[in-house]
């Protein structure tokens, strides 16, 4: 429900700014710029670097301290407790993707973590080979039809998405018990996903790091991960007969690619 | 006796192939196995397990089609000195990427699920990270006179070659379409990683 407001801001920062970025004429460049799918670069280049200002003066120190202060063990419960607060929601959803078998394993993993998990803390499901299976609504969106995201957006703090998929996450946030168990202490649910911002950020220190070091365009870097990781998923979920196995889409494509003149 | 070691090696980890292995199969069995014993879980000294790793992946990646690959229009544009100087520096500076998440690594194993094919002489071999949920890690072969050289690692569906060229096209552009200026990046950011090291 929280997040639905940020959406909305985000989507209000779009009419605002506007940034469009210009199609370029050049083959080659149009060819690039078709492959990005990013039409709103400008806007999303400085919504990335706002992110990334709110990430170096509070996320990152945040989940530092967290990781700092917090023993593993303690922080591996508290992962557990809020991946299993999600699972009602990726229950609702793989219900409305029609896969009866995948909500009766969620439903499951769900009971068996709530009850002999201690409210979820423990992760009992995966000594029980129950698999983790997540399932949001920009997937259920894809089921539905909607198989192409649309153009990517970068969302104030949640970070990369497209216009599907942010739509996505105002649903799912709208199903999540959190939000519903405690509408009527709306500080209470603002500090049950302030905890959960740090614990996931902490869980990325390492990763992120690391690209920061690595990478020559951080913003470039991040929108090609994403949109490969989300087609794989998505193109995993409606078991596309063009993508085996999720196999990537490209070819070496150049006609002097490997070329065997060495 | 290296060799000797390696195959003994290999042997031991035979049940980790889950169906009849195939001579891609077993180069990136071999490699794996390679990287997990002499880098991943050694405890010899952190620029030991670099020099290891360097020749490892060294040996076994097709440098020159994927540097061609990844700079992709840029690359047709570049003169010979600036392609070899740049092929210099990307390399020397995966390797540092990549040595840079030896500390990711927490004993998981590796379980080869597949083969398939993926154009001319080019296969995908299929492998899974047992880790909870498991990772899915395709490696993209090249034959070429009877052996094998990775041209691409794809980490739950995240091309390595994909993303590097996204990345060096949106760099390249933002630069005026300059090699050089992409190839001094690359050396600056691995000399900002040796600072980093020295101090860990």
């Amino acid at each position: 429900m929280r997040n639905l407001t940020w959406i909305f801001v985000a989507l209000g920062m779009i009419l605002i700014l506007g940034g469009c970025a210009t199609k370029p004429t050049d083959p080659e460049q149009l060819r690039i710029y078709e492959q990005n799918n990013d039409p709103l670069e400008p806007m999303n280049r400085t919504i990335f670097g706002f992110n990334m200002a709110v990430d170096r003066l509070v996320l990152k120190p945040a989940a530092k301290g967290y990781r700092t202060v917090v023993p593993s063990p303690v922080r591996k419960g508290v992962n557990n407790f809020f991946n299993n607060l999600k699972q009602p929601v990726y229950f609702v959803n793989a219900l409305l993707q029609g896969e009866g078998k995948a909500a009766g394993q969620i439903a499951g993993r769900f009971a068996a973590n709530t009850f002999w998990g201690f409210f979820g803390i423990f992760d009992t499901a995966s000594q029980m080979d129950i698999p983790v299976d997540k399932r949001d609504f920009g997937e259920t969106l894809a089921v539905w039809g909607v198989e192409n995201g649309g153009p990517y957006l970068v969302l104030p703090i949640l970070g990369p998405s497209n216009v599907r998929d942010t739509a996505g996450i105002g649903v799912d946030s709208f199903l999540a018990p959190v939000d519903w168990a405690l509408r009527h202490e709306p500080w209470l649910v603002y500090g049950v996903w302030g905890v959960n911002g740090f614990r996931v950020r902490e869980q990325a220190l390492d990763f992120l790091d690391s690209l920061e070091r690595s990478s020559t365009d951080l913003y470039a870097t991040m929108r090609s991960m994403y949109q490969q990781n989300r087609k794989k998923e998505i193109d995993e979920l409606l078991k596309n007969p063009n993508m085996p196995e999720s196999a990537p889409a490209y070819e070496f494509d150049f006609p002097d690619e490997f070329s065997d003149d060495e | 006796m290296k060799k000797l070691y390696a195959f003994v090696w290999a042997l031991m980890m035979l049940p980790a192939v889950a169906f009849a292995a195939t001579p891609a199969v077993s180069f990136v069995n071999q490699l794996t196995d390679q990287i997990i014993q002499n880098v991943l879980a050694s405890d010899k000294p952190k620029e030991e397990k670099l020099v290891e790793f360097r020749k490892d992946f060294t040996e076994a990646l097709d440098l020159k089609s994927i540097g061609q690959f990844v700079l992709g229009v840029y690359w047709r544009k570049a003169t010979p000195s600036e392609r070899e100087a740049f092929l210099t520096a990307f390399m020397d500076f995966t390797t540092k990427t990549w040595a840079d998440r030896f500390d990711m690594y927490h004993g998981q194993t590796i379980v080869f699920t597949g083969e398939r094919e993926s154009g001319k002489n080019q296969v995908y071999v299929d492998s899974q990270i047992q880790n909870n949920p498991p990772v899915e890690v395709i490696w993209r072969l090249r034959e070429k006179n009877g052996s094998y050289r990775i041209i691409d690692i794809i980490v739950e569906g995240v091309s390595m070659a994909m993303s590097y060229r996204n990345e060096y096209t949106s760099f390249l552009q933002a630069h005026g379409g300059q090699v050089s200026a992409l190839t001094r990046e690359l050396e600056t950011k691995s000399r900002e990683f040796q600072f980093t090291d020295s101090l860990k």
